[in-house]
């Protein structure tokens, strides 16, 4: 997955700047919480076009956890 | 047990007449109607006319990280609750605003959110509806999100009675306040109705005038639709006078009944006991009060069946009381207007000038009384009642004394 659309994504949940969302971030540094979490997990299943179970909410602390997990689905 | 008197210490609004409280009653005096086309983008609405907030964007309130989580209705509320809380020289008063009750009411909730989501299911087929739907949506979330941002930590609810809730929420804040389960509650009620299903829903109900709205006159047509919230502080006299506290009007009482009837229209009996109920809640005669605010709503039925209600309990003294419908100017804002109606009341007592009923032409031969047709009018008040007669045969009347 790449991680532009991914960053964009996390970037317009967390009103920051694109080039803060970096793989190893985590995302409440972001000011992100369990809300927000669930928001860009729809953004990406939309973007994507993709199924993210539940099951891997609690393993997603970075922005490389998401990567990984939508690597993945993808495969 | 205690039984405090309880004042209203604080208001807010934002309507069709403008953003603020300052606005709105400028508006009012001023005889000003906000009814306009709808500009909507709807081909298919009947509806052609509503009273909208002008130009509202939101970003003008509210960082963009808040807004997802704010419905319209949540918007407006928040915005006349900030004024209300500002106005009442509360704003920075943490203590007394973390021990406040917070009850909002709205006649139809968050329809924006709804429908926004309902279109994207099944007009779009798309198979996802979005995270914050459920509580961006909830119909407690304009109370959850006016806790939130004014940090009022007390029992919080949304309440909803139709087009009463405004009037419904109120007197409940009276009631705790008055039962000592809290000195200061922020009341009033919110509501957005201008979306498709909604207004296409109006439409069905064919209540509503495309040509204006014309409370108690021979060529009334209807109602006319409109938006905004209002709020208002209230607080015990001994919290209020021990901070000395700027008072607008004792609120000294409110009456309730519901039909049990006809779910659209307005039953005599009912809204006749309501109005007396609200009399005797408040120790007040009917030669006492100065002005009704009606529920005017334009309607042949309605406009008519309120002057029998007044006549009734008024008797010889009916045509000696000032009643306007200030519907005229606001539009009919559902729950939200029963708010914006009682804060209207409370200024036209603080300032002792009556809000006039505007669009007045000809009174209809069922409306025998004295409507204040579209000039304000200056008067001393010593007492008045504000009259919501809501869908669902849900009557509340609230009754305020000036203050001295």
């Amino acid at each position: 997955m790449s991680l532009d659309i991914v960053a964009e994504i996390i970037a317009k949940t967390a009103h920051c700047k694109i080039e803060d969302v970096k793989p190893d971030v985590e995302l409440k540094t972001l000011g992100l919480g369990s809300l927000d979490t669930i928001t860009i997990l729809f953004e990406l299943e939309e973007a994507f076009d993709i199924e993210i179970p539940n099951e891997i909410i609690p393993e997603i602390t970075t922005v490389n956890d998401i990567l990984n997990n939508l690597d993945k689905i993808n495969h | 047990m205690s039984n405090p008197r309880v004042l209203i210490t604080g208001l807010g609004a934002i309507s069709g007449l403008g953003y603020d409280l300052s606005a709105y009653w400028q508006g009012l005096i001023a005889g000003h109607s906000a009814i306009k086309p709808l500009d909507l983008q709807m081909d298919d609405i009947k509806m052609s006319l509503g009273v909208t907030v002008p130009d509202f964007d939101p970003n003008d309130y509210f960082d963009a990280s808040e807004i997802p989580l704010l419905d319209r209705y949540s918007q407006l509320a928040v915005i006349a609750a900030r004024e209300a809380v500002k106005d009442a020289g509360l704003t920075n008063c943490v203590d007394t605003l973390t021990d406040a009750a917070t009850i909002i009411g709205s006649g139809c909730g968050a329809k924006h959110t709804d429908e926004a989501t309902y279109d994207q299911l099944y007009k779009q087929n798309r198979t996802r509806a979005h995270p914050l739907t459920i509580p961006k949506g909830m119909p407690s979330a304009a109370a959850s999100m006016v806790s939130y941002h004014i940090g009022t930590k007390g029992p919080a609810f949304g309440l909803t009675s139709a087009c009463a809730s405004g009037s419904h929420a109120i007197i409940q804040g009276m009631a705790m306040i008055k039962s000592g389960i809290n000195d200061v509650a922020l009341v009033g009620a919110t509501d957005a109705p201008f979306t498709y299903g909604l207004l296409k829903s109006w439409d069905a109900l064919r209540v509503a005038s495309n040509d204006t709205c014309r409370p108690f006159c021979y060529d009334r047509s209807g109602l006319v639709l409109g938006e905004g919230a209002a709020m208002l502080v209230l607080e015990s006299e001994e919290h209020a006078n021990n901070r000395g506290a700027k008072v607008y009007a004792e609120l000294a009482g409110g009456g309730m009944t519901s039909d049990a009837g006809h779910i659209t229209r307005p039953c005599i009996v009912g809204i006749t006991k309501a109005i007396k109920n609200a009399l005797h809640h408040s120790d007040l005669a009917p030669h006492d009060i100065d002005y009704i605010n009606a529920h005017g709503t334009g309607t042949i039925i309605n406009d008519a069946t309120e002057t029998e209600a007044i006549n009734r309990v008024f008797g010889d003294y009916a045509n000696k009381v000032a009643i306007s419908s200030t519907k005229a100017m606001h539009g009919h804002a559902l729950g939200a207007s029963s708010a914006l109606e009682l804060v209207a009341t409370a200024l036209a007592i603080y300032h002792g000038t009556i809000p006039p009923t505007a669009n007045f032409t000809v009174a209809d031969e069922m409306c025998d009384l004295d409507y204040v047709p579209n000039k304000a009018r200056q008067k001393q008040l010593r007492a008045a009642i504000s009259n919501s007669f809501a869908f669902g045969g849900l009557n509340a009347v609230v009754a305020l004394k000036k203050y001295s």
